[in-house]
């Protein structure tokens, strides 16, 4: 009896293709935008939460802090110190400082904007960043203030074409200073990280930086890292007692590390999710109202029908059944298609930010669950209304 | 058999009582043909609905092949229905956008008669109508005798004890309409045992018994020599 029910629904789906497919867009669209929502947000994650770990691992960032005064926050972000981490630090190891600064590389006729960092050799370990061609700076570089160049790659390409670089001449503008340079090493591609695109600077040592190019005593940033074997947390809190011992105050500097920036991605991409999903999720509900109401005017308009059936001898609960099973079948086809739909615009959005398709199965569970349950609870009041007809005024029904 | 005693059908909306059947007492046997005729407001209706088993009367007893129809819960009225019963409208009342065949087997799918056996049955049925060659065309695609031919086959089909046909030639012309009643005559022969409600008397003349009912009560019920 139920494979009947079922074959009787869908035939009075089948013969009503145009109600049928209306009352089924509003679940369509209420469960495909679940799905993409939920599917976008986790590809969206993944993708961010993935460039966070091609940066390196367990990074710790120390910023100057707004400080107290009027003094340069900059203040005591000296190259020394980092001796000083080294020794007070046992659980940090390679302190690597960055300071950057906005120039013009030229080569001949060609010049281009870019932005100059100094920093050390410990700045490749640091961001799992590698030379392709030649070499990265190195603590020779360092000590004797060397106008040596490591190129981002996108920088080699627009100054040097497929030319090989190395050895090559590169004058970096910055104000009134025009400083000559040897390129020493091109860089892999990195692409867009969460510090900027690595592509497109260009490296020196950042005591060449400090004397020459900034002409001051301050960087910008160190970065740090958690010795393998220690504790984030417990390296972190290391540095943050020298910073404090070492600065005075607290608002003299920031210390933050990856796991706290993917921490608060997860909380604001999982609150905006859940937002979304829940705007989606009143969308299934008005879809489920469509369902309420094309059900209600299904069964007055098949008042004739229903006292027909009546009196060949259908029961109630086979009326009943007749009229849920296709409220439920409306919802449950509205979800698959919804589901296809969503998996669609998903699959969009994903490949125009080349990034890694996450379907997510419970939001697909969930959706589809969602809007059975909908089909089902809108479905039994038409469905009980159409089961009480009396069989005589049914049947004189106009 | 059909057992009428003393059937009272009283209507109430709201405070307005409308007693519809004032004590209707009747037999019919096995394999009769009988017409019940009457003017409109006369009661014909009711008791046609009453003894379709669509509704139950206020009192009095109906027994159908021994069974009390009045004691019945809907669910059993629904079964009755289904197996004693079959009906045949003034309207047809065939399903729309459903092909004939499929319209015949209803009645099978609510005794829960498997798939391939419904359509052989219902191929049989309409065959022996006459529309074995129309058993995929919707009712919309035949004319008006054939939809009711249609429904003949459908009320047929759970071979009931009663065939129940109400002005069965009334939205049909004169011919159609004198088709149509040479298949209940037909049916008849076989040993069907039909009762039809009309107004026309031109009609009535095709069943043996004439029961005319007025006002809620019996006028007149005559048996015709053959």
């Amino acid at each position: 009896m139920i494979r009947e029910t079922i074959r009787m629904a869908l035939h009075s789906l089948k013969i009503n293709k145009l109600r049928t497919f209306l009352s089924m867009l509003g679940i369509i669209i209420g469960v495909a935008a679940v799905i993409a929502i939920v599917s976008i947000g986790s590809s969206a994650q993944q993708e961010v939460a993935g460039q966070i770990a091609t940066l390196g691992s367990d990074l710790i960032w120390v910023t100057p802090g707004r400080g107290s005064g009027t003094a340069n926050p900059r203040e005591g972000f000296t190259l020394e110190v980092i001796d000083f981490i080294d020794l007070y630090t046992p659980d940090i190891v390679n302190v690597v400082p960055e300071i950057t600064t906005g120039v013009e590389l030229v080569r001949g006729d060609t010049a281009v904007s870019s932005t100059v960092v100094g920093t050390s050799p410990g700045f490749a370990k640091a961001n799992l960043y590698f030379p392709v061609l030649g070499r990265f700076l190195e603590n020779d570089d360092l000590e004797q203030r060397r106008n040596s160049l490591v190129l981002g790659s996108e920088i080699a390409r627009e100054l040097f074409d497929r030319d090989d670089p190395l050895g090559l001449r590169v004058r970096i503008d910055f104000r009134s200073r025009r400083l000559n340079f040897t390129v020493v090493g091109v860089m892999e591609d990195k692409g867009q990280g969460i510090m900027g695109n690595l592509d497109n600077r260009v490296y020196i040592p950042v005591t060449t930086h400090l004397q020459r190019l900034n002409q001051e005593n301050y960087v910008d940033l160190y970065y740090a890292q958690a010795a393998p074997e220690a504790s984030a947390q417990e390296a972190r809190g290391q540095l943050e007692y020298f910073f404090l011992k070492y600065l005075g105050e607290e608002n003299r500097y920031n210390i933050f590390s990856q796991d706290q920036i993917l921490e608060v991605l997860d909380q604001v991409t999982g609150t905006l999710g859940l937002m979304l999903a829940g705007i989606a999720g009143i969308s299934l509900l008005v879809g489920g109202i469509g369902i309420m109401n094309i059900m209600l005017v299904s069964v007055t308009e098949r008042t004739r029908e229903i006292g027909i059936r009546k009196a060949l001898g259908a029961k109630k609960r086979q009326i009943l059944g007749q009229f849920l099973v296709e409220a439920l079948a409306l919802s449950g086809i509205g979800g698959v298609f919804g589901i296809g739909l969503g998996w669609l615009g998903t699959f969009a959005v994903t490949e125009i930010g080349g990034w890694m398709l996450v379907m997510s199965p419970i939001s697909i569970m969930l959706a589809f669950g969602f809007a059975l349950a909908i089909g089902l609870f809108f479905g039994i009041y038409p469905a009980v209304k159409a089961a009480r007809l009396d069989p005589v005024q049914a049947l004189s029904y106009e | 058999m059909i057992e009428v005693r003393n059937l009272h059908k009283i209507f109430r909306t709201g405070e307005i009582e409308v007693e519809a059947l004032k004590g209707v007492s009747f037999k019919i046997e096995d394999g009769e043909f009988t017409a019940i005729m009457g003017p409109s407001g006369s009661g014909k209706s009711t008791l046609m609905h009453l003894l379709g088993c669509l509704d139950q009367a206020t009192s009095g007893n109906y027994l159908l092949d021994g069974v009390e129809i009045n004691e019945l819960s809907d669910n059993d009225l629904a079964v009755i229905r289904n197996k004693k019963i079959g009906f045949v409208f003034q309207q047809f009342n065939l399903l729309a956008r459903t092909s004939a065949w499929k319209n015949v087997e209803v009645p099978l799918i609510y005794r829960g008669v498997r798939r391939k056996a419904r359509r052989a049955k219902a191929k049989e049925m309409l065959e022996k109508v006459g529309l074995g060659h129309r058993l995929e065309h919707n009712p919309n695609e035949i004319s008006g005798g054939q939809r009711q031919r249609v429904a003949i086959a459908r009320a047929l089909v759970n071979d009931p004890a009663l065939i129940l046909a109400d002005e069965p030639t009334g939205n049909l012309d004169t011919t159609t309409g004198g088709e149509i009643m040479d298949i209940f005559q037909e049916l008849n022969q076989q040993g069907h045992t039909i009762l039809m409600v009309t107004h026309e008397t031109e009609i009535a003349r095709a069943a043996r018994r004439i029961i005319s009912l007025r006002d809620g009560l019996i006028e007149s019920d005559e048996v015709r020599a053959s």
